[in-house]
């Protein structure tokens, strides 16, 4: 583990630059902790670039896994709350969240979209859950929608 | 430095979907460059791996419905390997028992360690009562039930697909009609053999006209019974037993219904050895007033479990250690009709009371930690702990390609050479209405699927 104070440069996929401390990182990302460990980071040059996740969403990921480390001690109600106000985006905003929190193996990030993408499913309606997932290709053909429709129409 | 683990950090460790999987990627991605940036779908976005994990989440009963939100989805719900995934790791598995009511109306409870709930299912069997019929186990998504006088049923309640299988070539037809035989005179086991992809299930019975003891065991995937007469130790007293066989470790074991000696009480047959053996159970369960012990399954452990009518409790020995004697533990819960069910994540004691009526959840003390509330409980005719699944059953190995034309116009589970029939199922209900006519609804996944390949 690194020393509180130290820094390390997270590079998004537009080229930005992020500085954040190494502590919040390392508890969070399964990668940067290895990386880290294995002494693979060099702390005068090096830059982690992150060539999938783009600054909105890195800028995201920073912010959450600040709040938990700096915020770990709160009550469960308060993280939650917390929690909630920070997955508010819209599905794309969402899946590129899961995109990084997956890339960057940041476990209790990936649970909590994992548990809120199911929660936005949970008991709804197929005609609200392609709704609300942006599917607008279901993939099945007239016919086959068309059959569906017809034996499940309490499904749609 | 070194940053190329970064690049791809999950490729290596994430299981490959199957081919056809992908195939079904590829053309939703195929179609997808045809689509405005801006409106990008899941589909799109997400690789298929964190697609299949958000539907690791998903309880398996919502599965079914979750097919039809698209071709993709529905490949990835349908793929074996992610059914057999989903079952064995899906952390939204819930343990669920199963209670017959009566002939034609049986429920699943789905007990969690704060939450229940109840959902109506109606037995595949076409004939109106008068029938007899017994829950005899459960197997990976299957129920083996038994109809007299001669018939087992297995049944995926979920996707209701049933099969009929007749043993009437190894059990002879009581003289006279009105005089049905105890069940107790048959012993019968259920297991699924991971190696083959096969169910398999065991009937021991006995001809009483010309007093031989016979042993069989059907291969669902081949659909052929093998004899296996000579593996049984001599004298077996069937009728002491109780019908329904427990799997653990690769062996059925039953118990007698009224065991007169606590030394080789329980009877054990291993499936890949093939033979029989006996462990004892622990001596003070007989010698104390539990004259009635049953079987359970709790935490991959053997367990027994008879009611002390004098203390008024139900006396649960745990067999800690298999085959181990010394390792039987004894938990004493303070309700005279107990039955224990399965174990919480904490490892308390999940069952159901008779006397005092309902689902409880005790600690190994024996203080009452929980009770299920607004659960109806109807008593039962039969009951076996259950975990579900999406699982079809195996086709015979020989016949797959010939039969894949066939698949399309039928059940995914149906073979040609099935012994039996296939029974339309009928399921309803309570809690949740999107669930109803699951009927017919495997037959169109099934045709969906092939479609995909």
């Amino acid at each position: 583990m690194g020393s509180p104070l130290k820094k390390i440069m997270l590079c998004s996929s537009e080229k930005e630059i992020f500085s954040v401390e190494e502590q919040v990182m390392v508890q969070h990302s399964v990668i940067i902790n290895n990386m880290i460990e294995d002494g693979s980071y060099n702390y005068e040059e090096s830059k982690i670039p992150l060539d999938c996740v783009d600054s909105k969403t890195l800028k995201k990921v920073i912010d959450y896994c600040t709040y938990h480390t700096h915020h770990h001690n709160d009550n469960q109600e308060d993280l939650e709350a917390w929690d909630a106000q920070f997955l508010n985006v819209d599905s794309n905003g969402l899946y590129d969240l899961l995109m990084a929190a997956n890339y960057l193996e940041i476990r209790n990030l990936l649970d909590l979209i994992y548990r809120t993408i199911k929660n936005m499913i949970k008991g709804k309606k197929i005609d609200e859950i392609r709704r609300i997932l942006n599917i607008k290709d279901h993939g099945f053909t007239p016919e086959e929608e068309e059959q569906n429709r017809k034996e499940y129409p309490h499904f749609y | 430095m070194n940053c190329e683990k970064l690049r791809n950090p999950s490729m290596d460790k994430k299981k490959q979907l199957k081919h056809t999987v992908n195939k079904a990627k590829e053309q939703s991605s195929m179609e997808k460059r045809n689509q405005n940036d801006k409106s990008k779908t899941i589909h799109d976005i997400l690789p298929l791996d964190l697609i299949h994990k958000i539907l690791l989440r998903v309880p398996i009963r919502h599965l079914t419905r979750l097919r039809c939100v698209s071709k993709l989805w529905s490949s990835l719900i349908s793929d074996p390997d992610c059914v057999e995934l989903h079952f064995h790791h899906s952390p939204a598995a819930t343990k669920a028992c199963f209670f017959m009511k009566n002939d034609t109306m049986a429920y699943l409870v789905y007990l969690d360690d704060n939450y229940a709930s109840q959902k109506v299912v109606c037995p595949p069997f076409k004939k109106k009562p008068p029938s007899d019929f017994e829950v005899l186990g459960s197997c990976r998504g299957f129920i083996l039930l038994h109809r007299y006088p001669h018939f087992l049923v297995v049944w995926n309640p979920l996707t209701g697909v049933s099969k009929r299988i007749s043993y009437s070539h190894i059990v002879s037809r009581p003289k006279y009609h009105s005089f049905r035989l105890p069940y107790s005179t048959h012993l019968h086991g259920f297991r699924y053999d991971a190696s083959q992809d096969d169910y398999l299930v065991v009937a021991a019975c006995r001809d009483y006209e010309r007093q031989e003891d016979h042993l069989e065991c059907l291969s669902l995937r081949t659909n052929s019974w093998i004899n296996l007469d000579a593996v049984l130790p001599s004298p077996l007293d069937w009728f002491d037993h109780n019908s329904c066989g427990l799997f653990l470790n690769g062996a059925i074991h039953w118990v007698p219904s009224c065991p007169k000696d606590y030394r080789d009480a329980i009877l054990i047959f291993d499936l890949k050895e093939r033979t029989f053996s006996k462990i004892s159970a622990p001596e003070q369960l007989l010698t104390v007033a539990c004259p009635f012990p049953s079987l359970a399954l709790l935490g991959d452990c053997l367990s027994l479990y008879g009611h002390n009518y004098g203390r008024g409790t139900t006396e649960i020995w745990v067999m800690k250690e298999y085959k181990v004697h010394s390792s039987w533990t004894l938990y004493e819960i303070p309700c005279k009709i107990f039955q224990p069910l399965c174990l919480s994540r904490n490892g308390d004691i999940i069952g159901r009371g008779y006397d005092k009526i309902g689902y409880f959840i005790y600690n190994v003390r024996g203080d009452l930690l929980k009770r299920f509330k607004n659960l109806p409980c109807p008593p039962p005719i039969g009951y076996c702990v259950y975990k579900e699944s999406l699982a079809v059953l195996p086709l015979p190995s020989g016949i797959k390609d010939k039969d894949k034309k066939k698949k399309e116009n039928c059940m995914p589970s149906s073979s040609p050479s099935s012994l039996g029939s296939l029974e339309s199922p009928n399921i309803q209900t309570e809690r949740e209405n999107e669930e109803q006519h699951m009927s017919g609804q495997l037959a169109t996944w099934g045709r969906t699927f092939e479609k995909c390949k």
